[in-house]
């Protein structure tokens, strides 16, 4: 009893410090607005979304550094015009997957080339997408804030097109959809924030802050906004518990928020699967034998 | 009789190297029931998604109303215009509620939105899918998810949509589910160009056309 006590005595103390308070912010930031991009990532079905960003990420450093422009500014630019680039390829369903795999192999190869031109030292260049949790500072959590107001907004003003567009790009495109204009949109959004957060959190955190609360989401869900909002909901528990845990335990926060993530995934997999109720149970009841079936306007 | 002609003028459309489409000529009056068979690979369905712009490697002139499209607001214009019911319903990456899949066909109405979904409701309760409007698509049987799909047109059709495309409507449904759904789709005030494998269904159309090899000839 008293040795619980103690430890959340700790706990109380180290909330104090303005880097875990501030940390504190950003996790709960974050935790509204990423999951609602892993949502738009498990439904374009790019996972490899984050693979390809941390590459070009790392080309936009590179270049930053060649010029002595903000590195950091370089990255963020070139994730924004590479997630723009690859949106014409999302015609086909297969479309876009691939292409995250040739952005990636190409801005490694890029990066590379410029780092060996520019005689940068490329550990440098890596240490910069490394990220920690403890060091977020204000712009960051500008960045955050941003993020967690405009991406639910979007949601939300856009929720019919985006639910047609996650469905079926066809169907949406034969429903007045702005297909194309909406596709790019969330590229960049995506790219934006994939990049945003890997810079805040380093690269294995976003996954928990993105990814992992939309695949549970994913299950627990049945439509675009009910998804959306287990996503959001997963995603504040998580960091909260994540990052207590993470501090009572004196653990690293980074590794701890993916496990606790990955673990509410993976409980979120054992429940059998919920449907509301059989086809064949409502197709029994309903004989759709009506005889006056056509109306003329 | 409502509807708009259609018209269609040497179309070619092409998988890759082959001409799924091979040179195909048609012209369809306003409020004229058009049913298209022939063997599966002969190109019908590809000949409908072109009249939609939805096979991007198409060539040859396509007028509906007398309109050709090639900017984007043309091509908005068209899908307004036509109504789809897709041959096999995607059911999608992402769970799209019944609910919502009737209100995407009320997007197309300049007219009164409200009354254009509420008409697809109407329409899913007289075709027997109304309590499943809540469920997600990809839990309803084929035969529910082609019910609604033909709910949506009806949607469609009331929010001012004068052509109706439709990829083998009754292909899910059981021989109640044709007869019925074949009543609705002939008794609309619209110009109808039906892909069908359905003799009862093709019985109904004022002409009969047959595609083979990505040729057409008139049948009846």
């Amino acid at each position: 009893m008293s040795a619980i006590t103690v430890v959340a005595a700790d706990v109380g103390a180290l909330l104090e410090l303005v880097p875990v308070q501030r940390a504190g912010i950003a996790l709960l930031l974050a935790a509204v607005g990423l999951p609602v991009i892993g949502v738009v990532i498990v439904g374009l079905d790019i996972m490899p979304v984050r693979f390809a960003m941390m590459h070009v990420a790392l080309l936009g450093v590179a270049v930053g550094l060649w010029t002595g422009l903000d590195p950091m500014v370089c990255a963020l630019l070139a994730c924004a015009l590479a997630g723009g680039a690859v949106a014409p390829l999302a015609r086909t369903p297969s479309g876009l997957s691939g292409a995250m795999g040739l952005l990636m192999s190409l801005a490694i190869a890029a990066a590379l080339l410029v780092l060996a031109v520019s005689g940068v030292n490329a550990s440098g260049a890596f240490a910069l997408l490394w990220g920690s949790i403890l060091s977020v500072g204000t712009a960051d959590l500008v960045v955050l804030g941003v993020l967690a107001a405009v991406v639910p907004a979007l949601f939300w003003w856009r929720r019919r097109d985006l639910g047609l567009l996650l469905h079926d790009r066809e169907l949406a495109q034969c429903s007045g959809v702005p297909v194309r204009a909406l596709t790019l949109l969330l590229l960049v959004l995506v790219a934006v924030s994939v990049a945003g957060a890997i810079k805040l959190t380093g690269a294995l955190l976003v996954d928990a802050l993105t990814l992992l609360p939309a695949l549970a989401a994913r299950r627990l869900g049945s439509s675009l906004t009910s998804i959306t909002v287990w996503a959001v909901t997963i995603g504040v528990a998580v960091n909260l518990t994540g990052f207590l845990m993470a501090l009572w335990l004196d653990w690293p926060p980074g590794p701890v928020l993916v496990l606790t993530a990955g673990a509410v995934v993976l409980a979120v997999h054992c429940i059998p699967e919920r449907r509301d109720r059989s086809w064949r149970a409502s197709a029994s009841a309903s004989p759709p034998a009506a005889p006056s079936l056509p109306s003329s306007h | 009789m409502g509807g708009l002609d259609v018209g269609l003028r040497q179309v070619v459309c092409r998988h890759g190297r082959v001409r799924a489409v091979d040179g195909v000529d048609l012209e369809i009056a306003a409020g004229e029931r058009v049913a298209l068979t022939g063997t599966n690979g002969s190109g019908k369905s590809t000949l409908l998604r072109a009249v939609l712009g939805l096979h991007r490697h198409s060539a040859g002139t396509i007028r509906v109303g007398g309109r050709e499209a090639g900017s984007s607001a043309e091509w908005a214009w068209r899908r307004r215009a036509c109504a789809w019911i897709p041959q096999k319903p995607a059911t999608g990456r992402f769970p799209l509620l019944g609910r919502e899949l009737l209100a995407s066909g009320g997007r197309l109405g300049g007219a009164d939105r409200g009354a254009a979904v509420r008409e697809a409701v109407e329409a899913a309760g007289r075709l027997g899918v109304a309590e499943v409007l809540d469920r997600p698509l990809d839990t309803l049987s084929g035969g529910q998810l082609q019910r609604m799909y033909l709910a949506r047109a009806l949607g469609c059709v009331a929010a001012g949509a004068q052509v109706l495309l439709a990829d083998e409507p009754t292909a899910a449904l059981d021989f109640a589910g044709q007869e019925d759904a074949a009543r609705v789709l002939a008794e609309l005030p619209v110009t109808l160009l039906i892909v069908t494998h359905d003799r009862a269904l093709a019985e109904r159309c004022d002409r009969v056309l047959e595609m083979a090899a990505g040729r057409l000839r008139e049948v009846r």
